[in-house]
């Protein structure tokens, strides 16, 4: 039986009090899991993510991390085994080389200089960018940014990886890329997106959110392919199902 | 490009010299930080008459501009605003010290016009220094040695973090500014009725974006100190060059 990563049960969460972004999340998730979050605008899947590193707390009822509650004391082992990607990589770039931007975390966790620099190299040879390490951050293409980004979260050899739409503005041969990639590894992975298709390339299990509840948790196949629930829940069937008369009209 | 765009240029720009691989940039951060606080120190410190041997404190950014290959013209056009209003300074000085110093020609040199160049030199090797600094060191090597001579955290981080969100401020202008231009087709630059929704935008914009990146930096670690690693050690190369500066900076002092 693989080990149980994360561990939400009854979450409830809301920005104010008269109006809940979140009711009655529970779920969990083991290693080596690779979930899709889907959802309309506004169903809670990026609020959802940010519960689970910490960076919306006063929740109520239990956020566990491989055990650990998510509280504001818990918060840096928290983060040491989950790495976020944000959606927009401008806002996880701010230093001004790529080696210094992936060196960040390791550094911060006190490790030896050593050890920082094996970490980087690992990092950038793991998603193939080895030739971006001296690179300056605002030369790069969005593309290579976001591979960027995620080597950030490499570095720090973390045990989940959570991603807050990764595969927006890519061009297909980077979107192409980037599921490669993700496919690669083996971390439990929460993909939160629009991309249906690549929802479906890149997770075994879909969650679909709507007004922040759970309104199905299981198979990513089963799910995708039910267009009544899609459409009921303001989605669509992903591309590669919508079959070629609808992309001929 | 708009005036924003450039504004962003130049800073990438800056950012581009002082990654460059040069002898002068490989040189330890801290030494030259101390190098460039002692030549401004030395500067500043020469009598206002002391002209002649101010003029010799030239021969610090010269060098400098020759080791990093740097480009003159590039630095005149890059302070072309610091460089007046430092020069700015001094220009009183003639119309209150008349006292006459020596006669060339047809005219009388006063011992004001003599402390008004000597105001302005002091200045404008002081902003030099700076910018060879800077032109030759990233901000995070700056930072990191300013932290080894223990100015607060707090202090460093702050300077680090402003010179980043500079960036992302005129990122934000510009995308203001290009979305209002476009449906503003005949207008020069904002209207003065929108400056305030406008300024109000980019304030909103920017805290939101400021607290994304700081978001990122609490997520890998950061708890309020910048570890900057690289090389902490001083070489034999970096002792010679802050011996030879430091020797010959008391010398120009001194002759």
């Amino acid at each position: 039986m693989s080990h149980i990563h994360i561990s939400l049960e009854h979450v409830n969460y809301s920005y104010d009090t008269s109006h809940s972004v979140l009711k009655d999340i529970t779920f969990t998730a083991r290693e080596h899991d690779a979930i899709g979050l889907i959802g309309a605008n506004g169903a809670g899947k990026s609020t959802l993510l940010k519960l689970l590193v910490g960076l919306n707390l006063n929740y109520e009822g239990s956020i566990r991390i491989e055990d650990i509650p998510v509280e504001k004391n818990t918060l840096p082992v928290i983060r040491e085994k989950t790495g976020y990607v944000f959606q927009d990589s401008d806002s996880q770039l701010f230093l001004s080389t790529v080696k210094e931007d992936v060196a960040f975390a390791p550094r911060n966790y006190g490790l030896s200089e050593d050890e920082v620099n094996r970490r980087v190299e690992h990092a950038l040879a793991n998603i193939h960018i080895e030739h971006l390490r001296d690179r300056q951050i605002y030369k790069l293409s969005g593309g290579e940014k976001k591979m960027v980004s995620i080597a950030t979260i490499l570095s720090m050899i973390p045990d989940i990886i959570l991603m807050d739409e990764p595969s927006i503005a890519l061009d297909p041969k980077n979107r192409r890329r980037l599921i490669h990639i993700l496919n690669q590894f083996e971390h439990l992975k929460i993909i939160a997106s629009h991309d249906l298709d690549m929802i479906l390339d890149t997770c075994s299990r879909v969650i679909l959110l709507s007004n922040g509840e759970i309104i199905r948790d299981g198979n990513t196949v089963d799910i995708l392919s039910d267009k009544e629930l899609l459409e009921a829940h303001g989605l669509e069937l992903p591309l590669c199902m919508q079959g070629f008369s609808q992309i001929s009209h | 490009m708009s005036k924003l765009d450039h504004a962003l240029y130049e800073i990438h720009h800056m950012d581009t010299l002082a990654d460059k691989d040069q002898w002068l940039n490989r040189i330890h951060p801290l030494v030259k930080l101390i190098v460039t606080v002692s030549y401004i120190a030395v500067t500043v410190s020469f009598h206002k008459y002391s002209l002649a041997g101010l003029l010799r404190m030239g021969v610090y950014p010269a060098a400098l501009f020759i080791l990093g290959d740097l480009s003159f013209t590039d630095t005149l056009k890059r302070l072309r605003i610091v460089l007046p209003l430092v020069c700015f300074i001094g220009l009183f000085n003639p119309f209150f010290d008349r006292q006459p110093v020596t006669i060339l020609g047809m005219f009388t040199v006063t011992a004001g016009m003599i402390s008004m160049v000597t105001l302005m030199l002091k200045g404008i090797f002081s902003v030099l220094a700076a910018y060879l600094l800077i032109a030759s060191t990233s901000i995070e090597k700056i930072c990191s040695a300013l932290r080894m001579i223990h100015i607060p955290s707090i202090l460093v981080t702050q300077i680090l973090l402003t010179y980043r969100y500079i960036s992302l401020l005129l990122e934000e202008a510009g995308r203001i500014t290009d979305a209002y231009s476009l449906r503003a087709p005949k207008q020069k630059g904002v209207h003065f009725k929108v400056w305030g929704s406008l300024a109000g935008q980019l304030l909103l914009r920017s805290m939101d974006r400021a607290e994304a990146v700081y978001q990122s930096m609490t997520l890998r670690g950061y708890r309020g100190e910048f570890y900057h690693g690289g090389n902490t050690r001083i070489s034999k190369k970096d002792t010679a060059y802050l011996l030879v500066w430091s020797c010959l900076f008391a010398a120009l002092k001194l002759i």
